[in-house]
Parts: C-alpha cells; structure tokens; sequence
C-alpha cells in the first residue's frame, strides 16, 4: 500500500526524521488560512500517489495568497495518471543548493533490503551516479554502519552526521512498518547546511498489514476495489470495456495479452484464486456486472482445483438472475465435459480455447 | 540446490485445514509418501489415514519425513517454517499466499544456513510425474511423464501451459511453481542449474511474468554459463499497467523496472525462443528439439 505523500511524512515526524513545515487542504475552502500560516514561498502539491507529479504539473511554486488559490484550484481539477487529488499539501518552500537521494527498498535478486544514497538525488534511480548500495541486515543498522554510508558518499562533519541520523531514522522505520520501499528524494542540502527530506515516498508491505492495523483506513479506496477486496478477490480497475474474470494471477494476466494484442480494453482484472467455488464465481460476476464501463463479460477459467461444473452452477446461477451483461467464456479442465453440457442453449457463449473467446468478445464491441 | 530423494516421507502442516486435508487426499491418491501430518492441538487424530502429530519434531521423529508441505495460514507461516527447518526439513514446500516479505526472508536466511531449500511461498508446488510424486496442489490430469523441465512463477498458468504440452504429446521430467512473491525460496536460476543436472530433461519451459528482474538475471545467468539445454520462455503481463500488483504480490511493474517487454528482449538476446501466449509453447518446445 503506497501512502500519499502527506502520510508518509507524517510517518518521518514521528521517527524523528526532519519534514518542513506543512499545512494539508481537503478543499479550496482553506487554502488562504492555510497559506497565512506559512512563510512564503509555498509549494503547493498535489497528493496523489501516481509517479511523476511534477512533470504533469501537479507541483506549483507561490508566493501570495491569490497566486496559491488560483494554483490550487486548477491542482485540484489536474488528473494525474487518471488519478484527481482530494486534498492538496502547502509547503514551505525551502531554500537549498543541492540535492541528495537515500532510500531503503527490496533488491528481490540479492534478497535483502538495500540501502541506496546519492550525493546528486532527483533525478531517478537508476541513472544516478556515484551512488552507493548496501545490503541491510534484517535485525537493524548501528551508528557506524551508518556512518560508513555517509563516508563513502564522502561526507564529512556536520553533514554526515546529519545523514547517518536521517539513515538510522529511515532505516527504523522501513524495518518497523515494515516498507518494501521508503525513499527520500530529494534530501535537500539547504542553504543554512541542513539536511531535509522534501518529497517521502512510502510503499507499505501489503501482506504485513496484518500486524499494522494504523493504516489499515489510510486510504479513500475506489469503492469497487474495496469490494473487491473484502471478497478476497484480487481485482485491478482498468477503464476500459471489457471486464476479464479467471482463475489465477498469471492466466488472467495472460487473458489481458490476448485482449490488448486483439486490440480490445480491459475493463479490469478480476483473479478469482484457486479453488473458486460456485458462490465465489457468483459473487465475481455480480461485482462486474456493476462496474459501469464494462459492456462485456469474459471469463477465462483453467479448472485444475477449480471444478468447472462448479463454474458453470455460477454463470448458470448469475444469468437466470436477469439483466447480466453478456458473457463470453472458455471453460477447460477439471470436468470440463459436464460443465460444458450445463451451458450449452444457456446465453453464455462459449469458446473452445481462449483466444477464439478473446476475439469474440473483442470483435462484439 | 539440494534436493530429498523423491519418495521420501513427507510431512503436511496444517493437515487439519480444509486445504491441507483436500489436497493431502489427492497427494495420496497421484502416489506422494505422506507419511505424517502436524497441527498444534490436534496431535493424535488422523487425515485420510495419516498420523497428525502436534509437532514437526514429533512427526519428523515417528515418520522420518524429510519433506513438508506447508499450508499453515500467512500470519503464522514463519513459525511453522521455522519449526519445520528446526526439525530437520531439507525441503519445504510453502503453498501459503501472503505471507510478509521480511518473514520470507527470514525463512530464506535460515533455509540457508541449514542447507535445506524453500519452494514458494504463494506457489503450487513441486511434480516429478514420472515417479508419481507432487508435493503441491497441482491437478494431476494436466501432467504426465516425459523430457519437459517447466518452472513458472504462477499456478495456473503452470497448469495450462502443462495441460497444453501434455495434449501435444510433451510430458514434463519435473514441474515448479517457484511463486508469485517478490521473494522466491529457491529462484529461477537455482531451478535451472538444477535441471540441467537431470538427464531426462531434453528442453526448459521458462514461464515468468512482469515484476522484478529474475528473467534479466535469467538471461545474463544463460549466456554466461554457456546453458546447454534449449530453452523455451513464455512472459506474461506485456499489456499490464504500471505501479499496479496484478494479483501476485511479485506482479508489479515500477517505472521501467520489472517490464514484460524487458523481460522479452533480455531473453531473446540470450537465445531464448519466447512465445507470444501459452498456446505457442508447445510448438516452440517442438522446434527447439533436435
């Protein structure tokens, strides 16, 4: 789970990781009384959690409280990544030379966190040069494994002493909330010589959220995807007018090559998990025969511990409901014989290998 | 990597589950030697005839099982897997979906350190169809003996794809769901180092998807080894979004970092035959014997 920007550095204060001063707005509303309570200048910032919010424009320099209101509003109308922000971050403007980058992140090739740090942040990752990766041992950094970060960055003094207290703090907190990622860029090298974190980027372990109920309702979630969610189906909203259903991760994400190379749009991703029963797959259609953008249905269903016959009881179930979308599927595997026999003179229309039903669907629209 | 002989006992935990005792029934009925099952508090019944024991030491000890297949929940999938390599397991098979990153690799550390190796998490298992044993959920039918080595980052795409090699007259010498996490007990270059090693391999079937960089390590790990068995590779995910998790934990695409037509192209450059879909694998298995 990726916080916005505002929550992470929430997440920075509380581990004593240095943020500059900050108001959030949830609407134009505050934006004034928000801006009085700063020096100029502000930046105001779009919290939204898609990636290169400066280049779209979500960022915006102020420096008087009509120029912020006026930013502010046209922040909020600005879509990024399809994606519109429903609050806004004022910020004081802090006035630095230089520009460093140190996150904490999985490298899954080494299998082991990573420390990464870069005397020349902001730009990304992979081009930076001079930087220095570490491995991190599970159980936590001391003093001088910090501080042998700051040296081969070649810091000296007063700055690598703030930046090995800013790697103990990150390192602390990606360990403890357990982050696959938590990165700073930039760490602003500010002109009174301190170091500051100006942008947070923090990417929660979703499958440790379990221990972590503080951010189980961090997030406004897409009211499909939460449903979704709550059913224990993994589902990705994809705007487009073909909703995809299967069993499994890979087969779906397969089934959506075959859509995209057949020139179709995915509505969504829907995985129904292993050993889907009849009520399971029921309760799938239904989510997307609600979804508004999708117009068609098509299921995608390899019966290994899935039954089929227990698939086709929930097209069956599903279309003698009334009013289902139209529903285009290949149905092989476990039982495949008796689940076919089921729906044959049923609407569902049925394809013998994926790609005859990806092009029918695809060609229907 | 090292593995058991194949026919050695094997433990399942949590065989009381509704997964564990399923799936014990149909390891039993495709031939697997389950000789013993462990859940804490149920020591003393009995799952399709077998002992279930409170203990993995207490299994391991009445059953000398060297194997496990793990089906304890997420959330206390680290303590088993602990318990299990405490006891002597060499090789665990975690079936499990969602377990943290940071217990998996704990899990992997003390794997490690014990010389044992870890299938999965979030995987379905290990088939060696020729010496009829599965340690995993994989639907038998799909399978059958023959000179394929198929490893896959995911279940049902192993499935398909083997379903679909069988149908073509293709069985398979072994087949490993490695997992869809972003952390893998044992990765696909161990797997292929170990299969390379197995005489009745004749061609791998690589199946990967988008997220992290197991494929370009892949490739680079082929060319610098002089890999001598023909390799065959299907990735799926070319039309996934970015910076989404497509059902598999590990499925996730950050920038340019884990693209499937990354991926694609580190592979062709390795001399990889890789199919557009699934269903183009068999006749590039064809193409690449001799």
């Amino acid at each position: 789970m990726r916080l916005f920007e505002y929550q992470a550095k929430e997440l920075f204060k509380a581990y004593g990781l240095p943020v500059p001063k900050s108001v959030l707005v949830s609407g134009l509303a505050g934006v004034r009384g928000a801006f009085a309570t700063l020096s100029p200048p502000v930046a105001i910032k779009s919290q939204v959690l898609a990636g290169g919010r400066g280049k779209a424009g979500g960022i915006a320099l102020v420096s008087d409280p009509a120029q912020a209101e006026k930013e502010a509003a046209r922040i909020f109308e600005l879509a990024i990544g399809g994606e519109r922000p429903s609050s806004l971050l004022l910020e004081q403007a802090y006035p630095h030379d230089a520009e460093m980058y140190v996150s904490v992140s999985l490298d899954r090739g080494d299998r082991s966190f990573v420390v990464i740090a870069a005397q020349a942040g902001g730009v990304d990752v992979e081009s930076m040069s001079g930087k220095v990766i570490r491995k991190l041992p599970l159980d936590g950094i001391s003093q001088p494994f910090a501080d042998e970060v700051a040296s081969e960055l070649k810091l000296d003094g007063e700055r690598a002493r703030q930046f090995s207290k800013i790697l103990l703090s990150l390192e602390r907190l990606a360990r403890e909330k357990e982050c696959e990622l938590a990165e700073i860029n930039p760490l602003a090298v500010g002109r009174d010589g301190m170091l500051i974190p100006l942008d947070a980027k923090v990417i929660i372990d979703d499958n440790a959220l379990f221990r972590h109920p503080e951010f189980a309702k961090l997030h406004p979630e897409d009211e499909f995807e939460g449903e979704a969610s709550r059913q224990g189906f993994a589902f990705v909203r994809l705007g487009g007018d073909i909703a995809v259903v299967g069993n499994g991760a890979g087969l779906v994400l397969s089934t959506l090559d075959l859509v995209g190379d057949a020139g179709g749009k995915p509505a969504c991703f829907l995985d129904l998990g292993g050993g889907a029963q009849q009520e399971r797959i029921e309760a799938a259609l239904r989510l997307v025969n609600r979804l508004p953008e999708a117009k068609r249905i098509l299921v995608n269903i390899y019966g290994g511990i899935t039954r089929t016959t227990d698939v086709a009881a929930g097209l069956l179930a599903v279309i003698s409901g009334g009013g289902s979308k139209p529903i285009f599927a290949r149905v092989s595997g476990a039982e495949e014989a008796a689940a076919k026999e089921m729906l044959a003179g049923s609407p569902v229309r049925l394809y013998r290998t994926a790609p005859e039903a990806v092009e029918a669907v695809v060609m229907a629209g | 990597m090292n593995l058991p002989k194949m026919g050695a006992p094997v433990v399942v935990q949590n065989i009381t589950g509704r997964y564990g005792r399923l799936h014990t029934r149909l390891m039993l009925d495709y031939g697997t030697n389950v000789a013993a099952g462990a859940t804490p508090g149920k020591g003393g019944q009995s799952v399709e005839g077998v002992p279930v024991y409170d203990t993995v030491a207490e299994a391991v000890a009445k059953s000398g099982a060297v194997a496990s297949v793990c089906f304890v929940p997420a959330e206390f999938t680290l303590a088993a897997g602990e318990e299990a390599l405490d006891a002597g397991i060499k090789l665990l098979v975690i079936i499990t979906e969602h377990v943290p990153v940071r217990d998996e690799l704990k899990l992997v550390q003390l794997a490690q350190s014990r010389g044992a190796t870890i299938i999965g998490p979030n995987c379905p298992g290990i088939i060696i169809p020729s010496q009829k044993v599965k340690l995993g959920i994989m639907p038998a039918p799909s399978f059958a003996p023959g000179g394929v080595a198929l490893y896959s980052r995911s279940g049902t795409l192993t499935y398909e794809i083997a379903g679909q090699l069988t149908a073509a007259g293709f069985g398979q010498s072994v087949a490993v769901g490695i997992g869809g996490d972003p952390i893998n007990g044992s990765t696909p270059m161990e797997w292929m180092d170990f299969v390379q090693g197995m005489p009745e391999t004749k061609v791998v079937v690589a199946v990967g998807e988008i997220g992290g960089d197991a494929e370009e390590r892949l490739a680079r790990h082929i060319e610098r080894s002089g890999y001598k068995k023909p390799i065959v590779s299907y990735i799926a995910g070319r039309h996934a979004p970015k910076e989404k998790k497509m059902g598999h934990a590990g499925a996730i695409i950050y920038g340019d970092y884990g693209t499937a037509d990354s991926k694609i192209k580190a592979l062709t450059a390795a001399g990889v035959m890789v199919a557009k879909t699934p269903m183009e694998v068999p006749s590039l298995v064809k193409k690449s014997l001799p």
